[in-house]
């Protein structure tokens, strides 16, 4: 895993050199001499090679210090504490809540397959996958929000608020109603076609049908044995997703003003704020390879065939 | 969609500059003053939703996610110095043309030479902890800014300071102060300049930080920048709490020293362009900035219960050419391609009225500004007649040619703006009627910025300046700055204009300084370093029951705030 993210953080890093301009170009004022800029450049190192500057980074990485946001003048890892968990909140809830909708309905789906009830979710996903999530939070807002006055149009709180507990969870749920639903939306349908064909693939194997044939319950059949087996690789997405709990939702939360990390990613883009650029890729690459071996590991957990004997 | 708009707003946020001298409240006396703004009052106040009727003692104010650089010396974007011009007052603050006004400096005096200002301060100001603010706060906040770990963007305020250099360089921290900066008793504090600098007043709006509170060790800027989030001042707001890209949390400061503010408790709510007008409408905030477009406006209009305040803002567009290219050397080409281009239509086109054609560098509203200018208005005709006399001859293909070159131009521009896509078209087609070929690249603001900067590789490119309050253009136009990296990237060199420049530097008489803008103002006019395009109008949505604001180029809504009040509506 280690070298993994040695290369990985090499070739991020090279990557974002390759942009044209620093954190200084975007700055033009004309009240902040040439002088000034070049002095501020020296400070942050931005005057030495993309080489010499990873060397830098490294070994404040290896003393744990992720170093300064160029942008925020505050430790990277504040300023990732401070957005990351709201986006985890959305994300998680997000996550939940497709699975409980999306696994029943694929189930559903295939065990009627070609069914007005199947043709019915299959639109339903084209719609969910096709719908931008811009465009349909927007809708959201015009008809929940301003129409019918039911949600807020954005934050995670109402303002001034000094809820703590079990309000203060109660107003986030409210706030979180719109842009869940943007998330879930999309979420939902791929994860529905996804449960959809791996099901149709088990039904048609020869185990249920000789659940069948030995008289077991329809119910037991599709729930118990079929079910299981069909779990089996969709289980292994969820290991995928972890990076996805934290990464935030850049075009959602932006729409929502809700206070992730998405949008503050694309701050650091656009900024170039390099330290925060790297401490968030550094963290969702870390991520992504615990999830890819909580995969294996689930995956061996769920399918005895696989283990190593 | 969404990817565009986001980094159409990162660039207009990369030529947004730092209004902080801006938006502290001064005395304002002379109340005959014409209002700057123009209001369009809202037709029906009790169209108001009860959520917002019902707000009685708590303004909300819409903003875009400050960075949490709440201090005078590192606030780098207007949100962030919104925060910082409630919790901080500054030694002056400014009126609503840009000049210079007192405010915790009762009155300044600058010496004969130009060189040194002296400020007396007023007597019993009090920081909101309770301790008195003197000459020693100060002179604190000022050497702050001459550390030698000091990274914010403040540093030119103090540059120019006798004993700088030798207090920024020193490393030991053998040099205890910066000679320039002298406390010369509780009340009394002097400047020194190396030259005379007019445009330095504006620096000292910067607000005052409390030594005892903000202290720090030579070389230890860190221990000042873990109180970013913790900002205490003499202005008339006490900071209360921070939710990092949500809200901030305002109380009044009842001990503000010009006055206990009427408006118990401030948020600023974070917004974003897309769903502005919602939050308005449904009464979510009071006070916010709408585009200035008016499809928007007319719903904003529609609410019936906001008021809309305009005002030409301090900023313009322009097209950059290279006057190191042969094309562009000469005058007469450039004012050929100026009569030659439909900037009027455009402006129609693309703001329906909320804006105007700019001409000079300068801000309309802005004391520097004089109307006798060449308005070179829309006259195909003429620029062929100019162009004709450059030499530039049209073939058959109906494109000019000279000594077998044809005019082309390439044009760089950036992606992602409705400026950029009304412009195009309306650009190649007039130009293609003079006989001249535009060819337009997109490339991302970024990128564009580099190439036009940093390595000065373009024949043309569009932009726009944010300005400052001080008119002084030595930043954008004097020769110094027509080097790699520099902001007179189109090079233009003009004997009469450094002249006139580096006049307009040390002449600290305002009314003298006013003539020399004036006739630098008409110059530009003249010479066309860049193409001048449009100037912009900021628009702001208003809930009826605010009553006070003070809205301009120059002043934001925090300007005079403790005055502001919140009245019934039925």
């Amino acid at each position: 895993m280690i070298p993994v993210l040695i290369g990985v953080s090499i070739i991020i890093f090279l990557i974002f050199q390759a942009a044209p301009g620093d954190a200084l170009t975007g700055m033009m004022d004309p009240k902040m001499s040439y002088e000034t800029k070049q002095k501020i450049r020296k400070q942050l190192h931005l005057d030495e090679p993309a080489i010499v500057q990873y060397k830098y980074w490294v070994q404040n990485v290896i003393r744990g210090d992720f170093g300064e946001s160029f942008y925020f003048k505050q430790p990277v890892g504040r300023v990732m504490n401070t957005y990351i968990w709201n986006s985890f909140y959305l994300s998680l809830a997000s996550f939940i809540l497709s699975v409980l909708i999306a696994i029943p309905i694929g189930v559903i789906s295939a065990t009627r397959q070609y069914s007005f009830i199947d043709y019915f979710f299959t639109v339903f996903a084209l719609i969910g996958i096709s719908m931008p999530s811009f465009f349909f939070g927007l809708l959201l807002i015009k008809w929940f929000a301003v129409d019918i006055n039911l949600f807020p149009v954005s934050g995670m709180m109402t303002p001034g608020s000094t809820a703590v507990g079990f309000e203060k969870f109660k107003d986030v749920l409210y706030h979180m109603v719109l842009p869940l639903t943007v998330l879930t939306l999309g979420s939902v349908a791929g994860l529905m076609r996804y449960t959809r064909s791996s099901m149709l693939e088990v039904i048609r194997q020869d185990y249920i049908r000789t659940a069948r044939a030995k008289g077991l319950r329809e119910k037991v059949v599709i729930y118990k044995h079929a079910l299981r087996n069909a779990l089996i690789p969709v289980v292994t997405i969820f290991g995928m997703w972890l990076p996805g709990l934290f990464s935030g939702a850049m075009i959602t939360e932006a729409i929502f003003n809700w206070p992730g990390i998405g949008p503050i990613e694309l701050l650091a883009v656009n900024n170039r704020d390099y330290p925060l650029l790297m401490g968030i890729n550094m963290l969702l690459a870390f991520l992504t390879l615990l999830g890819n071996l909580i995969a294996d590991v689930t995956y061996a957990i769920v399918d005895p065939r696989i283990r190593l004997k | 969609m969404n990817k565009k708009l986001a980094s159409f707003a990162a660039g207009l946020l990369a030529v947004m500059m730092l209004f902080t001298s801006c938006g502290k409240g001064g005395k304002t006396t002379d109340t005959s003053k014409k209002d700057v703004a123009e209001v369009v009052k809202a037709s029906n106040p009790s169209k108001m939703p009860d959520v917002s009727k019902n707000r009685k003692d708590t303004l909300i104010v819409g903003t875009t996610a400050p960075s949490g650089k709440f201090n005078p010396i590192y606030s780098d974007s207007v949100y962030d110095s919104w925060v910082v011009s409630l919790v901080f007052d500054g030694l002056i603050s400014n009126d609503e043309q840009g000049n210079p006004t007192p405010l915790i400096a009762k009155e300044w005096k600058i010496s004969e030479d130009g060189k040194t200002y002296t400020f007396t301060l007023n007597k019993g100001v009090k920081f909101s902890d309770g301790k008195e603010v003197t000459a020693e706060d100060v002179a604190f906040t000022f050497t702050a800014i001459c550390d030698p770990s000091y990274d914010g963007p403040r540093t030119d305020a103090v540059s120019s300071l006798v004993g700088y250099e030798e207090y920024n360089q020193d490393k030991e921290g053998k040099v205890k102060e910066v000679s320039g900066i002298k406390v010369i008793d509780k009340y009394t504090i002097s400047f020194t300049l190396k030259e005379p600098k007019a445009p330095a007043i504006y620096d000292f709006g910067y607000g005052i930080m409390p030594k005892h509170i903000y202290n720090f060790e030579k070389g230890n800027i860190k221990a000042l920048k873990d109180k970013f989030l913790s900002p205490v001042g003499a202005g008339p707001y006490l900071f209360k709490e921070y939710k990092a890209g949500q809200e901030i949390v305002f109380e009044k400061n009842p001990n503000y020293w010009r006055g206990e503010p009427k408006i118990a408790k401030i948020i600023m709510k974070v917004t974003n362009a897309n769903t502005v007008i919602q939050e308005l409408t449904t009464g979510s905030v009071d006070v916010d900035r709408i585009p200035s477009k008016p499809e928007q406006i007319e719903l904003v209009k529609k609410a019936e219960f906001l008021d809309i305040y305009s005002y030409p803002s301090n900023s313009y567009g322009y097209i950059g050419w290279n006057l190191r290219d042969e094309k562009f050397k000469d005058k007469k080409v450039r004012q050929a391609l100026a009569y030659g281009l439909n900037r009027a239509g455009f402006i129609q086109a693309y703001y329906k009225g909320l804006g105007d054609v700019c001409n000079a560098p300068v801000s309309k509203v802005s004391w520097a500004y004089t109307d006798e200018l060449n308005k070179y208005e829309y006259n195909p005709e003429l620029a062929n007649k100019l162009l004709d006399e450059a030499g530039w001859v049209k073939k058959e293909d109906g494109y000019r040619y000279k000594d077998g070159k044809k005019f082309t131009i390439h044009w760089m521009t950036y992606t992602g703006s409705k400026y950029v896509e009304a412009l195009t078209p309306i650009l190649i087609e007039n130009w293609k009627q003079i006989g001249v070929e535009v060819i337009p690249e997109l490339m991302e603001f970024s990128t564009l910025a580099q190439k036009v900067y940093d390595e000065q590789k373009f024949e043309m490119y569009n932009m726009a300046w944010s300005l400052s309050i001080d008119p002084d253009p030595s930043g954008i136009f004097s020769i110094e700055q027509d080097k790699l990296g520099g902001f007179n990237s189109v090079g233009w060199r003009n004997e009469e204009s450094e002249r006139l420049i580096k006049e307009g530097l040390k002449e600290t008489d305002m009314e003298k300084r006013k003539q020399i803008y004036h006739q630098w103002v008409k110059l530009a006019n003249e010479e066309l370093p860049y193409l001048f395009l449009s100037y912009a109008k900021d628009t702001y949505a208003v809930s009826s029951k605010v009553k006070g604001l003070r809205l301009s180029p120059f002043t934001d809504w925090t300007y005079d705030i403790h005055k502001v009040e919140l009245v019934d509506v039925k």
